[in-house]
């Protein structure tokens, strides 16, 4: 009974594991074939069963059959980045005020102003892409970086401040109070005090601005044309062409790489029972 | 001088402070003695700045604090939590005030660690607060009040988290530490009298939010000016008889005549309330009582009685065993009590105690 | 007093009152004219475009299919989740390389994972029809079929997002006291048992949380079936968010699609309040019992 129990246990793992790897070792191998390797039908094993080749990787850095993605890449790090890191300073900054202060405007009051930051994100994006696009082309920030940063900022400081009011919550109001009377006026303490108590919090809502900004695909799409080209804007374009495999799989892998590597930084805080506040 | 003339803050309907009027002088340390909800709490807060009163005025050596915020109040306190700064080490949470008044670096540093010394945390100044047991929390907090210097240094039951012992050594730094400091108004908030009496200069007697009588402990002590203010100066609590003179004399409602001339005075007839303390009523006399209840604090005994339907509190400054249900003879020294009128009033304060 | 309160607040407030409850009041004005390529700019149309959205019954197809897809992976995603994290809670090897295993596919890019999955339900050239014929299955025509496309979306959508869920309910379990299991242990109840009446009662308000967060999200999905099957065979795999697209960024019927987009939000606002009404009640009960 407990063996068998054991053995469906790591049987399930083992199919799950399977089914999550199963992607990204096809991308693997596929970067590395060439039209022949393609064509002849599915295929794993490089020099087995077809020659590789790095013509997928070369194409990447403008070598023929794909696409250059270097400006693209640093197109999407600018945006990204920039588009977080003010979403985060935003958003922090906000989520401090709505914790730590009362405002009333009418019948409104902080939880209704927490309410519209965090009900954005309720908000289908077709929703938003008809009034961004009007705006944008009445701004004439169409099609390039600015006015990605401005939607950016705006789709990314809701999370911010759904971590961050959570975040500060925890902090006892008498640390506030104390360092107000140690001569700290209310920015001073915020930035001398309370927020490196934060951290975790900064951490967490960094990341999630991150894998929010980075991944993004729809307002890329309907926002820029081509003078500013995010990078899985141009991937997906590789798709409606006569379809590449192989220089599509290589921009594949550089493109999800670096945030598969922050899975690592949530499970530490996974372990570490940081993120159960968060989730409450 | 600390001024503070008719504060009143109220809040969803709630009375946290009705009309307070308090003095403090500088170099003496004035006592607010009352129960959880009185209002000391937000006294000491309406003086940081923490919240802002309805009306009412502050001023400190004649200068209108009512419109600064706390971070333009030269005020320090130290609260029953122990908070601390967890990201600093005891030293930086001790020097952060001075630095923050724009001290140079070195030069605060060199006053926390001496005020460290001084409530014998030497040796912990490397360390974070959360590495610290609940006193030595308590006493960087201390320290981190004390190294200001400030003029008005606000202590809202700063040791009522901490067990017996401690309490007791830290209550005697504290005194130490503030007879070095003769220029600071020092506000202390503390729900028991014993504390009062011991460590105050002045006692202000507070409830609902009202000041119900202020003056020298001795004074407050011996003569609670009203009822409410001898049920807030006395623990055990102080024994309410209500009571009625006649023609013939002084009879009790519960416990029946007692000999004319009890109370030491003849007063007019009319109904009254004798308030008897816990330590004048003795075992070894002749009103029969059964024990409902005994505590035993340090060497004295506290002991709850009902003689028929008047319930009676003894304190015996000695550690005794009365067996719970069983029956006592007790004495009762009427001669002590203070008689209050129908109104509340104290009309007389019974004889001395030696 | 505290009057640097408002330093916090506002830069913030005013950036998304600006870029987003602004443009969005402006979408309202938009959905009553008929703004398109030959009417550009605003005019007056009164209601004629919500009359016209009445009539439309692509719009209400698509609406019923986003409804289908999206409860039935949420589902599916909650229990697989939900097994998941209890696999890898406690006792078992390489919990935390599993763990971070399994969170991996929520850190990507969805459209460009889909543009990979497209490549591997190729009929002829992918990796999975040879596997499932191997299994005995046979070869699937996964991209062409309407029922086949809709599956080939649910598994994209399941395979992406599962770990979203797996990650909340872990952190869930995670933080849940151990005073009840050990009773429970006490009591000598087996898995089965604990699970029913000690893990599962305790994990109610987690769930529901969970469970309204993907739904929330389900309910835009749309990237996926752009890239995949682009709404196709025919409208099969439409949803409402990708027929808005095609209406307003594709005919450029701006007055049409602001009216479809509004009603849309108002739908599925009044959809998720009614399922979080439900889902709280449902937990309610379950606590009760």
């Amino acid at each position: 009974m407990r063996t068998l129990y054991l053995a469906l246990k790591y049987l399930a793992v083992t199919l799950w594991s399977g089914f999550v790897i199963f992607p990204f070792l096809w991308m693997l191998t596929t970067s590395f074939k060439t039209a022949n390797g393609v064509t002849g039908g599915a295929t794993w094993l490089p020099w087995l069963q077809y020659q590789p080749s790095l013509g997928g990787w070369q194409s990447l850095f403008g070598g023929a059959g794909g696409v250059n993605i270097v400006r693209p890449y640093l197109n999407s790090l600018v945006v990204t980045l920039s588009g977080s890191a003010i979403a985060l300073i935003l958003g922090t900054l906000a989520a401090y005020g709505l914790s730590r202060f009362s405002f009333r405007a009418g019948p409104i009051r902080n939880g209704d102003i927490t309410f519209f930051f965090i009900s954005q994100r309720i908000m289908p994006p077709i929703v938003l892409a008809i009034p961004f696009f009007l705006m944008l082309r009445w701004l004439g920030l169409l099609d390039s970086l600015p006015g990605l940063i401005l939607i950016y900022v705006a789709l990314l400081m809701p999370i911010a401040v759904w971590v961050m009011v959570d975040f500060f919550n925890t902090i006892p109001r008498g640390l506030d109070e104390m360092a107000w009377m140690d001569g700290c006026p209310p920015v001073t303490t915020f930035l001398r005090v309370i927020l490196p108590n934060v951290m975790p919090g900064l951490v967490v809502a960094g990341m999630f601005c991150l894998i929010f900004g980075w991944n993004d695909f729809f307002f890329a799409f309907t926002l820029t044309f081509t003078k500013t080209q995010l990078l899985p804007v141009s991937i997906v374009a590789l798709n409606s062409s006569v379809t590449p495999w192989w220089a599509l799989s290589a921009a594949a892998i550089v493109s999800v790489a670096p945030l598969a590597v922050l899975a690592f930084v949530v499970e530490r805080f996974l372990s570490r029972g940081g993120l159960a506040g968060a989730v409450r | 001088m600390l001024v503070l003339r008719d504060l009143s803050l109220t809040e969803g309907g709630v009375p946290h402070l009705a009309a307070v009027s308090v003095e403090a002088e500088p170099g003496r340390m004035t006592t607010l003695l009352g129960r959880t909800g009185a209002g000391k709490t937000t006294l000491l807060r309406a003086v940081a700045g923490l919240v802002q009163p309805q009306s009412g005025q502050i001023s400190l050596a004649g200068n209108d604090w009512s419109r600064l915020p706390p971070w333009r109040r030269p005020v320090a306190m130290v609260t029953q939590q122990f908070i601390n700064y967890p990201h600093l080490s005891v030293l930086d949470n001790v020097a952060f005030p001075l630095i923050r008044r724009g001290e140079p670096r070195e030069a605060a540093r060199e006053a926390a660690a001496a005020m460290l010394g001084r409530v014998g945390l030497a040796q912990m100044t490397g360390r974070r607060p959360a590495a610290l047991s609940g006193g030595q929390q308590q006493r960087v907090a201390i320290a981190r009040a004390l190294v200001k210097r400030a003029p008005v240094l606000l202590l809202d039951e700063p040791f009522v988290n901490l067990d017996y012992k401690l309490r007791e050594g830290l209550r005697e730094e504290l005194a130490e530490l503030l007879r070095s400091q003769s220029d600071t108004v020092v506000l202390y908030a503390t729900t028991d009298p014993r504390e009062a009496l011991q460590m105050g200069d002045c006692t202000v007697l507070m409830a609902e939010g009202r000041v119900l009588q202020a003056g020298p402990p001795r004074a407050v002590f011996g003569a609670p000016a009203t009822l409410e203010a001898a049920r807030v100066v006395n623990d055990p609590p102080i024994n309410l008889l209500a009571a009625e003179i006649t023609q013939s004399g002084l009879v009790l409602d519960h416990l029946g005549p007692q000999s004319p001339g009890a109370t030491g005075r003849a007063l007019p007839p009319g109904r009254y309330t004798l308030g008897l303390r816990a330590e004048d009523i003795r075992s070894g006399g002749p009103l029969p009582a059964r024990v409902a209840l005994t505590e035993v604090s340090g060497s004295e005994t506290v002991t709850h009685l009902m003689a028929g339907a008047q319930p009676l509190v003894m304190l015996e400054r000695a550690v005794t065993d009365h067996r719970l249900g069983s029956e006592l003879g007790l004495m009762l020294d009427l001669g002590k009590a203070l008689v209050f009128g129908a109104d509340g009033a104290l009309i007389l304060k019974g004889a001395s105690h030696g | 007093m505290y009057r640097q309160k408002y330093i916090f607040l506002l830069p913030g407030l005013l950036v998304l009152v600006a870029v987003i409850l602004f443009p969005l009041i402006f979408t309202i004005r938009v959905s009553f004219s008929s703004w398109d390529v030959y009417n550009p700019g605003l005019n007056n149309a009164g209601g004629a475009m919500y009359a016209r959205l009445w009539d439309d019954s692509r719009y209400w197809e698509a609406l019923w299919r986003l409804s289908l897809l999206s409860l039935s992976t949420v589902l599916i995603q909650y229990v697989l989740g939900f097994a998941l994290a209890l696999l890898v809670w406690r006792d078992i090897a390489a919990r935390r390389f599993l763990r971070v295993l399994f969170l991996v596919p929520m850190m990507t890019t969805p459209v460009v994972m889909s543009v990979i999955w497209r490549t591997i339900f190729h009929e002829s050239l992918g990796p999975l029809n040879p596997i499932l014929e191997a299994l005995g299955i046979g070869a699937q025509p996964w991209l062409s079929q309407a029922t086949h496309a809709f599956a080939a979306v649910m598994i994209v959508e399941i395979w992406q997002w599962t770990p979203f869920m797996f990650l909340l309910l872990l952190a869930g379990l995670l933080s849940l006291p151990s005073e009840p299991f050990l009773a429970a242990r006490v009591d000598g109840a087996g898995p089965v048992r604990t699970f029913l009446s000690v893990t599962f009662p305790m994990m109610g308000a987690i769930s529901v949380g969970a469970i309204l967060i993907r739904a929330i999200e389900a309910s835009k999905i749309m990237e996926t079936v752009y890239v995949l099957t682009s709404g196709g065979p025919g409208t099969a795999t439409e949803t409402v968010s990708y027929y808005i697209y095609i209406r307003g960024m594709r005919d450029f019927q701006i007055g049409y699609a602001a009216a479809l987009s509004l009603t849309y939000l108002v739908i599925m606002a009044v959809a998720l309040t009614l399922i979080a009404k439900a889902l709280i009640r449902l937990m309610v009960r379950e606590a009760r019992a």
